[in-house]
């Protein structure tokens, strides 16, 4: 797996964390004050605590738990109950390559030197979760690889799928800057209530 | 289920609680608790009656066959002091990470922010702890920290002293400095009932020297810290204890908790645990 669409910047603004997943990986996704996106493992290896709890200070993220805090590396360079202790470099958090395009956060947990997927100028509009599995979704489209899908339509609309688990996923979808954002998103949830409404 | 687990006594009730008969889990497995005519009663899912003891205003029974009596506190039955029933929270975690985590200080200042604690007072001073092999418990001492408010009787920031003991499994008692009373010590426990190895019961209970406050205060006061405690144990991975080392990573702040790993090792208490690094 390659490229995986995981939020829309516009979710994700500077100094915010939130938690996503990637099937079976937890997932912090956060942005430091200056706009740069991490992807990092959500669990703190102090004492595991999610990372998606925690907050942005500068440009480091601390746990909500007992305050460690991680530099933009994911190495631990504060502990709050040993001020003047230098952590170990073996303290630190596993994290996967992250970028952003297009307003879409992009996250791939192999290194890869794949291009990311082409929007086609199209802008976000939303992303909106649906209990259905990436693959199913994905088919329902006729198509295979589920990581970008393009979808032909009166929108133009191209859907970004995230797998999530076994039965949801997380569709970030992009459509045309002239089109109405309203429009599309109201179309977005006809689609997901056909969906989840289909026996599988 | 090993014998080493069942014999303990475990937590399943508040006294003044008990009306109708009420069905819970112990250790996965379906018991019931009921009082009749002042008396109370437990039994397992065959309707077989276990033991019981009445103690600490909570009702505590056993699977097994316990080979030592309920721990005592003694400090608790000093006259003066008002016995704080404070109810209990169900949590989403192991017995196990609910007792760690009130052994633990230094989250007081991000989790208990401006109440337990406050940045920039986050430093943890060494302190002394041991396993009491005489009593085969463990105690940690000499723990001192800076709080803005450190009970529902304190006013402004004190550096508070405190004594955490272990004396069963899934059971501490915290001994802190008592504001009103120089020299005494509040006492403040954190009965755990195993309801399965992943989900919890917890009922706090508190032997204190406060005249001033109102019981439903010193109650809420207790329930915001154990709310905020919750937001944390319901997300921690994995929801078991590791007690091998190798999977989180300990400071010296975390001693309790290394002592307390160690002891459940070596008593074999597993319930709760994980054992192999995921
Ligand atoms: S669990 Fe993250 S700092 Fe302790
Ligand atoms: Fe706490």
């Amino acid at each position: 797996m390659n490229w995986v669409a995981v939020a829309l910047t516009e979710d994700v603004p500077p100094g915010v964390v939130i938690p996503s997943r990637i099937e079976d990986t937890d997932l912090a996704i956060w942005c430091t004050p200056s706009g740069r996106y991490h992807a990092w493992s959500d669990r703190c290896p102090h004492r595991g605590m999610r990372l998606s709890h925690g907050f942005v200070r500068g440009d480091t993220l601390a746990c909500i738990y007992h305050g460690w805090q991680y530099n933009e590396e994911g190495a631990c360079d504060y502990i709050p109950a040993h001020p003047k202790l230098t952590p170990p470099d073996t303290i630190c958090v596993p994290t996967y390559t992250c970028t952003e395009a297009g307003g879409v956060i992009w996250v791939s947990l192999n290194k890869t030197d794949s291009a990311l997927p082409a929007l086609g100028g199209r802008k976000p509009v939303r992303s909106l979760p649906i209990n259905l599995s990436a693959n199913d979704l994905a088919a329902h489209f006729g198509a295979e690889d589920y990581t970008t899908i393009a979808v032909v339509s009166d929108h133009d609309v191209l859907i970004a799928v995230q797998p999530c688990t076994d039965n949801a996923c997380m569709a970030h979808v992009l459509a045309s800057p002239d089109k109405d954002r309203t429009t599309v998103s109201r179309w977005l949830e006809d689609l997901r209530a056909t969906l989840e409404g289909m026996p599988s | 289920m090993t014998a080493t687990i069942d014999n303990h006594w475990y937590p399943v009730a508040m006294i003044s609680g008990i009306q109708a008969p009420r069905e819970t889990l112990l250790l996965g497995k379906k018991i019931t608790v009921g009082r009749e005519r002042g008396t109370c009663w437990v039994k397992d899912a065959s309707g077989n009656a276990l033991p019981t003891v009445e103690r600490f205003g909570h009702l505590w029974t056993s699977p097994g066959q316990p080979n030592r009596d309920l721990f005592t506190i003694p400090e608790a039955d000093s006259p003066g002091r008002r016995l704080v029933d404070v109810g209990s929270v169900k949590v989403k975690c192991s017995p196990l990470r609910a007792v760690e985590n009130f052994l633990d200080i230094a989250h007081f200042p991000f989790v208990h922010t401006d109440i337990l604690g406050a940045e920039p007072h986050t430093e943890v001073d060494r302190y002394d702890v041991k396993i009491r092999e005489e009593v085969d418990e463990v105690w940690a001492t000499k723990v001192k920290f800076f709080q803005p408010q450190a009970a529902k009787s304190a006013e402004g920031g004190i550096t508070t002293e405190y004594m955490y003991r272990v004396p069963a499994p899934t059971c501490s008692v915290l001994y802190k400095t008592c504001p009103p009373r120089p020299g005494e010590w509040d006492v403040i426990t954190l009965f755990v009932q195993p309801l399965t190895d992943e989900w919890c019961e917890v009922w706090p209970w508190m032997a204190l020297y406060d005249d001033d406050s109102t019981m439903s205060e010193m109650v809420s006061f207790q329930q915001l810290i154990f709310m905020q405690d919750r937001s944390i144990l319901e997300n921690q991975l994995p929801r078991k204890l590791p007690l091998d080392p190798g999977m989180e990573v300990p400071t010296q702040a975390d001693m309790t908790s290394v002592a307390y790993r160690r002891w459940l090792k070596k008593i074999g208490y597993t319930y709760g645990a994980q054992l192999v690094a995921a």
